[in-house]
């Protein structure tokens, strides 16, 4: 199947237009929505499907489905907990199978490059997307979007987040360019996000402070709400994946910074981590020691959102969907004195940080008499009603508009709106772009560890990474 | 023809002469060579053959690259890193092992009373895996919530920074690795121990030796051979360590804890450049052929020791 041979379809985010009877797919969408939204979650035991009558959802009963996704986080939680719906309402079978990241990454390589995928929907890491979406190995999904034989008429291409298709979902084959075209590869999910702004609300009103707009406000307002019991801020100072990605980019990007000049292809893709903004933003974090957690070089996804859970730090910038549970007071100390905001950014620049989130996508190695059936899997777990579910019972940042908008999640979980916002001017980073990513990164972190630990200064630690990485993409091919 | 001779004929048939193997030996031996060779000479000789290419998750398939992964090996800073920390914590383990090992071993052969149950427990961490010793520890170890941190401050000491400093995460991950498997260094001296002819002592007594000389000119040489099979044990088990490291501290800070084993599995699982992880296995096993080699033969040129 060519990508020329595709009819245009709706780009999420594009009123949709394609033939259903009269009716826009939104408008299909819409009118089930008022009947579906309302009543798919009165209960995990209700008997109302998820989707509208109409569309035979158990034309592929019996079918067994097996889904390879991430068990870091907690989308396969949700999706266990959907899976005696998803049995009732489709009479189809489906097995997960949920790694850590490592092992994932290694199977899902396997299985792509194997005769025969065992796994006939595949969750891959935004990160990842150029590597195995670029790779070839997915099948291009624009047949089934667009065949209305294929697809419930309630599963709403167009209320995909448009940033998060464009990140895991679209890629020009030709190009080799992600997000570019309109050829789909992979859908949205299970959670898209972004980084955004926690911060104590009673704290600050007491200290009479307005949350930070700009990092010179940020360290001042860490300098001057940090006690003894509470931190006057946090961030990830562990080598963690999310030292670079998180604190540092977000800080080198939002005070002008630009990570890498030229492209892989013309063999003249060169970092630019020694650059004033890339030493600038280490700078910051090393700066920001005094007020953070004694432990803060050790401190990565779990111990800082224990720690603001408990109360015991004033404001930090984070994952939205790892932190969305310190506002949810079934988990939180503090989920009602927990406000949010966009990240502050320099002067004169405008907020934004690293696009995150996963795609899911049918290998095209698989059983081809199981393909129609997995895309009815994949359209049911990327539902709308999979979506409010996995926001509500597990703060997940799903990936959907309507999901982030529904009033009675929003006025529950206020932090959805800005969690919307940084997800829809997120930014890619470069380096997502060469499957040398993740090795990389860890350099990054390493020496940008080492930094806060006090082991070498800012200056060096980004030198050192910039020899690293220019070492690494010469013996890649990336730099001449 | 007699009986016996048709005996001799048949069993030569099935079993063969020592030049020749008849079928029954093939037979029996046949389930245990095709384990072998699946399991253990195949994937020796396809992780040799992955060494010398450019596998990476970018290629998909491999080019032959002769000895490039070596050659970039011998260069790489990471490498000597890795090559540094597994040494010293192979050399530090095991020592600190041996001596607490040989001690304890001399301590429980007083036989003093209930000292079976002492035994019995001084045995379980080894009973552990060493992931879960790992994370178990990492939790004891935590700054802020950790058991043992709050036990020093407790008695108004401040504690030391377990993980996050450059100098002291070795030193915890050895700590740690002593804590796990001193008990087998124990346990094999200790049966040793056990084991050895009483004889010997009491014409040593006789002799007028007292208990220093005892230990160093007899116990200590008739130990040896116990010894080194548990400090070669050790070593290779050490040297090969990832799991704990896994556990706890992630090879950090600042690749101060990144072993080999860790190096490997960072370039293979993570960075997905399997040519060059399969370059540092084979360097491992490399390390590891010699090593135990010259330690075994230690081992043979001393047997009257032991008699």
């Amino acid at each position: 199947m060519s990508g020329k041979e595709q009819t245009d379809h709706p780009r999420p985010g594009e009123n949709a237009a394609v033939d259903t009877g009269g009716l826009t797919r939104r408008d299909l969408m819409q009118r089930a929505g008022m009947l579906g939204l309302a009543t798919a979650f009165g209960g995990l035991g209700g008997t109302v499907p998820l989707y509208a009558a109409g569309f035979d959802m158990k034309k592929f009963a019996g079918t067994k489905i097996n889904i390879l996704m991430t068990g870091d986080e907690n989308d396969h939680r949700a999706l266990a907990d959907m899976m005696p719906k998803f049995v009732e309402e489709t009479g189809m079978e489906l097995e997960i199978t949920s790694p850590a990241l490592g092992a994932l990454i290694e199977k899902t390589l396997q299985n792509l490059k194997a005769d025969k995928s065992s796994f006939e929907l595949i969750e891959y890491l935004g990160f990842l997307t150029t590597q195995q979406v670029g790779g070839g190995y997915y099948e291009q999904l624009n047949a089934y979007i667009d065949d209305p034989a294929k697809t419930p008429p309630d599963w709403d291409f167009a209320d995909l987040i448009p940033a998060a298709m464009k990140n895991v979902g679209i890629f020009d084959m030709a190009s080799g360019t992600v997000g570019k075209g309109k050829d789909v590869y992979g859908i949205p999910g299970l959670h898209s996000g972004s980084v955004i702004y926690f911060y104590r609300k009673d704290l600050f009103d007491a200290a009479g402070l307005q949350p930070a707009k700009t990092w010179d406000e940020f360290k001042a307002a860490a300098e001057k709400l940090n006690t003894d019991d509470v931190a006057g801020c946090s961030f990830i100072g562990a080598n963690d994946f999310s030292l670079a990605a998180v604190d540092w980019y977000t800080r080198f990007i939002t005070t002008g910074g630009v990570l890498m000049t030229g492209s892989a292809k013309e063999k003249n893709f060169k970092p630019q981590v020694n650059s004033k903004e890339g030493i600038g933003a280490l700078q910051m974090l090393i700066d920001l020691l005094p007020y953070a957690p004694k432990n803060v070089t050790k401190y990565g996804f779990a111990e800082n959102v224990d720690g603001f859970s408990t109360g015991k730090i004033a404001q930090m910038i984070f994952w939205s969907t790892i932190a969305g549970p310190i506002l949810n007071s079934e988990n939180s100390m503090v989920a009602e004195t927990t406000a949010t905001t966009p990240v502050p950014s320099g002067d004169g620049k405008s907020p934004r940080a690293i696009q995150g989130g996963w795609g899911v996508g049918i290998p095209k190695n698989i059983d081809p008499a199981k393909k129609d059936a997995a895309w009815l899997a994949l359209t049911w777990i990327t539902s709308k009603a999979v979506n409010r579910y996995s926001i509500e019972k597990y703060n997940i940042d799903a990936n959907r508009t309507s999901a982030f908008t529904d009033p009675e999640l929003v006025a529950k979980f206020p932090y959805l709106k800005d969690a919307l916002t940084a997800i829809e001017t997120a930014d890619t980073i470069p380096t997502s772009l060469i499957p040398e990513f993740f090795q990389l990164n860890d350099v990054m972190n390493v020496e940008f560890n080492a930094a806060l630990i006090g082991t070498q200064d800012a200056k060096t630690a980004c030198e050192k990474v910039q020899t690293q990485w220019e070492a690494i993409l010469r013996k890649a091919g990336h730099l001449a | 023809m007699s009986l016996a001779t048709t005996a001799a004929t048949q069993t030569k048939f099935v079993f063969g002469t020592r030049d020749e193997p008849g079928r029954a030996v093939w037979l029996l031996l046949g389930p245990c060579l095709l384990y072998l060779i699946v399991f253990s000479i195949y994937p020796l000789f396809h992780s040799l053959r992955l060494s010398l290419t450019d596998l990476t998750a970018a290629t998909g398939t491999g080019n032959f690259v002769g000895l490039a992964n070596y050659r970039a090996l011998l260069v790489d800073p990471l490498f000597w890193n890795a090559a540094m920390n597994s040494a010293i914590m192979v050399f530090f383990s095991v020592s600190i092992q041996v001596v607490l090992g040989v001690a304890l071993a001399m301590f429980f052969n007083l036989q003093l009373k209930g000292g079976w149950i002492v035994r019995g427990i001084l045995l379980l961490p080894m009973l552990m895996t060493p992931i879960i010793v790992g994370v178990m520890w990492r939790a004891l170890l935590n700054p802020d919530w950790g058991l043992v941190n709050w036990a020093i401050k407790q008695i108004g000491l401040t504690p030391p920074d377990w993980l996050g400093s450059v100098g002291m995460s070795m030193v915890t991950v050895i700590l740690v690795d002593c804590w796990q498997w001193t008990p087998f260094v124990f346990i094999i001296v200790f049966a040793r121990l056990q084991a050895l002819s009483q004889d010997v002592f009491e014409a040593a007594q006789v002799d007028g030796a007292g208990p220093f000389v005892t230990f160093r000119r007899i116990t200590l040489p008739m130990l040896t051979p116990a010894i080194v099979f548990a400090a070669v044990f050790r070593a290779v088990d050490a040297f090969r360590s990832f799991d704990l490291i896994y556990g706890l501290s992630y090879g950090g800070p600042a690749r101060s804890t990144t072993t080999l084993s860790f190096f490997s599995f960072q370039n293979g699982f993570q960075f997905q450049n399997y040519g060059y992880a399969a370059a540092v296995a084979y360097m491992m096993l490399l390390i590891l052929a010699v090593g135990t080699t010259v330690m075994l033969r230690y081992v043979q040129i001393r047997p009257g020791n032991s008699r």
